[in-house]
């Protein structure tokens, strides 16, 4: 069996593994660790479009995600608009943001966008804890129970399931269409050296803009999913810095810049988030995170393409033992 | 006059890198450009590929003032470039290197692919390699082909030659013949004289920021001024005979 | 009266921002780096000062010695040992690394320090004087004042002693400085050390007048990017006047507007630099 159609079969036998793995593992608890794998990997991959192929290191996109999970229960709150309903809203704001972000600092080097991400994010978060209309630091709620079938209160996890997954699809085929296309192309040269591709003729400031724009767009998504399924927001879990570091070490554990990368990063990481929330308790989250800002500084110094490059740089020396055998 | 950049200067701070810097280059001339190291070539060349803005003078390139212009507008007028040190996209294979030059004129996939497997034939490099197993000749090789890739008017070759054995010199500057033969403008910057020698027509010298001669490269390399450039001033030429 | 006890109080913590500031932008002006964990060395130098008074006792000017030294060492060290690798690789190695760090440090801190605030025991520095007819806190006085010194002299040691000239040879260029003789590396390393003693410094001088916890790092990280792109990248003499800057509109927003705006203001003032002059008073783009 050759390597390609190989890993063809993975992805199937991996495909047809998450369709099945609500209705095979029935366990509340099971199934709401498979929703937050589907969330994790949908944010990490929204993440993965200009931070991975693009290769502009936001550390701020949780305003992305918050103004995502924020507009819904604002039109709730206001009106009484079914959630979803906000959504658009979200991205719509989301995406007018990144333009107002990107426009200034994309003449500028990659570290000052990203110290923009970071402050503006923060900025957000702030102003969100003081503003009365979007609840100050207590934040919005959602409908306890539906009221119709539109407020997408269920009681089972299983229809959310589906719903992450059915996003989650969309995201990465999106992905895997640009990853093809010119789009694509120009992403990747211009992470590899935006001046040899501006000398090509690569309109970098645009196509940065347009990677951005289209990655708000997708975090912002998730954040109206995380909304219409906990119910609740407030500027912490809006705009926290920790919902960035999230995206960002699941996207760079699998390997930014590669399709799959975040879904193996959230593989790894969100059993064991909860394995560590579990054994540790209250405290665990502090330790949890000593050990994200370790594994992130690994890979930094040593393997910055994550694991998707640690695997193949090591496979072809596997594969030639296997073959020699 | 394809090429026309009158009184280019280029000031970092308190230090004029290109001082008054002119050049003109006809269409189908292939032209030299040689001078000590730290001369200016290099920023002089950063101008005319629009990566560094000049703070004095003026560019005109087939009647379009590109003076103000990004690198992206002198790459759609028809300026190619390579780099003296290679900057070829490392992760990306030698097919797509070479694919997001061609999707400058190409923007449709397929197009952009055969025009790019054509390019990547004709300079002899191997599409499906990945860009980081080339080796530096490789990699110098890559890089005038993706520029290729644009299908430039006028292509500027920085020190594209340097670093080759003797047979990979042979090939190369077989290269460039090829590609001066497919009607393309050369302006090639070059230590070695052997390519400046076979190749070139007219040669530019350029010292301390500015051009100090001009014409063939046999009477330039004479000159004392030139020589005096290279070596300092208490070198003087030796007496030759006839 | 109030207004001028306010608009002091904001100059002398703002000359504290200055100083560890000037940090970040010597860094960023060396090697066009930006240091996510600066705020932590901060938040360390806090601790050092903490954990020396308490272990060794000595006043006010052994723990800023302390802080000093150990941050100095801890700054050469992650040059040595993580900058100097990832400077040469892709963006997100660069800014992975430091970002990465921040969080080690900050959660470390959370876990061996809590979360509460904490404050030094009373030094040498205690009580309040009475200048021109304002109450100061002694303390306050003296930690802002010797910022401002320690800012002006990092600043004369940067661009008048041969050291200076050296770590600026290194920032104009690499190549022309590794031939005038001079090892990048090692210059590299010292102002790496230079970066994380001053905010070492910083923080003890801040630890004596103000209290604090670990997650002040976060908020010290964030003024420092605010003084940089105000007072220009590269430039000493710019975090110095844009620190001043940051530490009164600071003041005069919570005072005026109220408390949980000064942090609003003084972010909101950097998404205004980013529009109007992304690179600050005095810097170079």
């Amino acid at each position: 069996m050759s390597q390609a159609s190989g890993l063809r079969v993975i992805a199937g036998l991996f495909a047809a593994g998450l369709l099945l793995y609500p209705v095979v593992l029935t366990d509340p608890f099971y199934r709401d660790v498979g929703v937050t794998f589907l969330l994790a990997a949908i944010s990490a991959s929204a993440w993965n479009i200009v931070g991975g192929y693009a290769g502009q290191v936001s550390v701020g996109h949780s305003m992305f995600f918050g103004l995502g999970a924020y507009a819904p229960l604002l039109f709730y709150n206001l009106w009484g608009w079914p959630p979803i309903a906000g959504v658009p809203l979200g991205i719509a704001a989301s995406v007018a943001l990144a333009l107002m972000i990107g426009l200034p600092t994309f003449r500028l080097t990659g570290h000052y966008f990203s110290m923009a991400t970071l402050a503006v994010a923060e900025l957000i978060r702030i102003s969100a804890g003081t503003w009365g209309l979007v609840g100050a630091a207590i934040g919005l709620q959602g409908p306890a129970t539906g009221r119709t079938w539109w407020d997408l209160t269920f009681r089972s996890e299983l229809p959310y399931y589906y719903l992450f997954l059915g996003v989650l699809a969309v995201l990465l085929a999106t992905t895997a269409v640009i990853e093809r296309r010119r789009f694509g192309f120009y992403l990747r040269a211009i992470k590899a050296s935006e001046r040899a591709a501006r000398n090509l003729g690569v309109p970098a400031r645009r196509t940065k803009l347009q990677a951005l724009a289209l990655s708000a767009a997708f975090t912002s998504a998730a954040g109206s999913l995380y909304v219409v399924k906990t119910g609740f927001i407030d500027p912490d879990s809006g705009f926290g810095i920790l919902v960035s570091v999230q995206m960002v070490i699941v996207a760079a554990l699998g390997g930014a810049g590669t399709l799959l990368g975040p879904l193996v990063g959230a593989l790894i990481l969100v059993p064991l988030q909860t394995a560590t929330n579990t054994w540790f308790g209250g405290g665990g989250s502090g330790l949890t995170y000593i050990l994200y800002g370790g594994i992130i500084v690994s890979i930094a110094r040593f393997e910055p393409g994550g694991l998707s490059e640690l695997w193949a740089r090591l496979s072809p020396r596997l594969r030639k033992r296997a073959h020699a055998a | 006059m394809l090429l026309e950049a009158t009184n280019l200067s280029k000031a970092f701070g308190n230090f004029l890198a290109v001082a008054g810097a002119d050049l003109s280059v006809d269409d189908g001339e292939i032209v030299g450009l040689i001078g000590p190291n730290g001369a200016g070539k290099s920023t002089f060349f950063n101008c005319l590929a629009g990566e560094a803005m000049p703070t004095g003078g003026r560019i005109v390139f087939a009647g379009e003032d590109l003076t103000r212009a990004p690198p992206e507008a002198h790459a759609r007028a028809g300026i190619g470039r390579t780099y003296q040190v290679p900057t070829t996209f490392e992760d990306m294979s030698v097919l797509d290197n070479v694919m997001v030059g061609a999707f400058l004129r190409h923007p449709h996939l397929e197009d952009a692919r055969d025009h790019a497997r054509r390019i990547i034939e004709m300079t002899g490099l191997r599409a499906e390699q990945p860009a980081r197993a080339l080796g530096t000749p490789g990699r110098k090789r890559l890089e005038i082909a993706r520029a290729l890739a644009t299908e430039p008017r006028l292509l500027l070759l920085d020190e594209s030659l340097a670093g080759l054995t003797p047979g990979e010199l042979r090939d190369a500057i077989a290269l460039v013949r090829r590609i001066h033969e497919m009607g393309i403008t050369i302006v090639i910057v070059e230590h070695i004289m052997e390519v400046i020698m076979t190749l070139t027509k007219r040669v530019c010298v350029f010292n301390q920021g500015h051009v100090i001669a001009s014409g063939p490269p046999e009477a330039v390399v004479k000159q004392e001024a030139v020589i005096e450039a290279y070596l300092g001033r208490r070198h003087r030429p030796q007496e030759r005979n006839g | 009266m109030v207004a001028v006890q306010v608009i002091v109080g904001g100059l002398l913590l703002g000359a504290i921002y200055a100083l560890f500031s000037s940090g970040l932008t010597l860094i960023w002006g060396m090697m066009n780096f930006i240091n996510f964990a600066h705020g932590e060395f901060v938040m360390l130098g806090m601790y050092v000062a903490l954990l020396t008074v308490t272990w060794l006792g000595g006043g006010p000017a052994a723990f800023a010695v302390a802080a000093a030294a150990a941050l100095f060492a801890l700054g050469v060290g992650l040059y040595s040992s993580l900058i100097r690798h990832v400077i040469r690789g892709p963006m997100l190695a660069q800014i992975l690394s430091t970002f990465g760090l921040a969080l080690l440090l900050r959660y470390t801190a959370f876990f061996i320090f809590s979360a509460n605030f904490v404050s030094l025991p009373p030094t040498a520095l205690a009580g309040t004087i009475k200048v021109g007819g304002i109450y100061l806190p002694v303390a306050q006085l003296v930690a802002g004042a010797t910022a401002l010194l320690l800012t002006i002299a990092l600043h004369v040691l940067l661009t008048r002693t041969a050291v200076g000239s050296k770590l600026l040879a290194v920032a104009e260029d690499r190549a022309a400085a590794m031939l005038m003789g001079i090892r990048p590396d090692r210059m590299q390393a010292l102002a790496w050390g230079l970066s994380a003693g001053a905010a070492g410094i910083a923080g003890a001088l801040m630890a004596t007048a103000y209290p604090w916890s670990p997650s002040v790092g976060e908020t010290f990280g964030l003024i420092a990017f605010v003084v940089v792109a105000l007072g220009g990248f590269g430039s000493v003499l710019g975090s110095l006047y844009a620190g001043l800057i940051v530490g009164l509109i600071q003041a005069a927003s919570a005072f005026w507007l109220g408390a949980i705006y000064k942090d609003i203001v003084v972010y909101g003032l950097f998404v205004a630099l980013l529009w109007l002059r992304p690179q600050g008073l005095m810097g170079r783009t």
